[in-house]
């Protein structure tokens, strides 16, 4: 039951991650990707650390959020395939792209950690 | 917007499941993740290969299966778990195969 409560929760939250993708990029077509997987670092670490580690949300919401939302809202395909192409036309920008989106995905996940770790203290202080 | 909602709901079911596997099993779950992102990369390109002309097998499969199947988060956040329990060694091949391997295998897809 709660198997099928996680993946029923994956799916319905992945549909509304993956539009939220998908409208980002049409509005903004090639940094619309790098804004949602920059996003999408800095939420999840968040998540994992301050929501999943505390337990504030049940454990079929957190799973939703996580693995559907945020999960979906991400891509790596989009990304590998989107610098490739880059590099077909202009290394510079190719380069940029991925240095952009790998350097700044870890950054803003370490962002999230550390801001999990703050809220954390806080809430035991 | 429906038909990529739709997608992906069909990739993030699959990951999930794929990650449970790989959990239950007790494999090392930096594998399920690697698998489904470079999986993914070569699918993506091979279908933005074969077809380019057909935008709803584009925003179906591409954006939204594949989109919703592959995860730059989770990724980011694993590196991000190797990066606190200090397994550097680790941390860096995975780096190194998931962005190598992503980008070489999206670029084999585009190819054949």
């Amino acid at each position: 039951m709660t198997n099928l409560r996680n993946y029923l929760s994956v799916a319905i939250f992945a549909f509304f991650g993956g539009c939220s993708r998908s409208l980002l990029s049409q509005w903004l077509p090639i940094s619309g990707i790098i804004v949602a997987n920059l996003l999408g670092c800095f939420l999840l670490a968040l998540l994992t650390y301050y929501v999943i580690e505390k337990g504030i949300f049940a454990d079929w919401l957190s799973t939703g959020l996580g693995t559907g939302f945020i999960g979906a809202f991400t891509t790596f395909s989009s990304f590998a395939v989107a610098t490739v192409h880059l590099s077909q036309q202009n290394w510079s920008a190719a380069i940029c792209y991925f240095l952009i989106s790998s350097v700044g995905g870890l950054l803003m996940a370490v962002c999230g950690f550390v801001i999990a770790r703050r809220l954390g203290k806080e809430v035991h202080s | 917007m429906m038909i990529v909602g739709c997608g992906a709901m069909i990739g993030a079911v699959i990951r999930y499941w794929i990650t449970s596997i790989y959990k239950r099993m007790q494999w090392d779950w930096l594998l399920a993740t690697l698998l489904i992102n470079l999986s993914g990369a070569f699918l993506l390109g091979l279908l933005t290969n074969h077809f380019a002309n057909n935008q709803m097998a584009i925003n179906f499969g591409g954006v939204g299966v594949l989109g919703g199947y592959t995860t730059f988060s989770t990724f980011n956040t694993e590196l991000l778990a190797l990066i606190d329990e200090h397994r550097w060694f680790t941390m860096g091949l995975y780096l190194l195969l998931s962005y190598g391997g992503g980008i070489a295998l999206a670029f084999l897809g585009l190819k054949i």
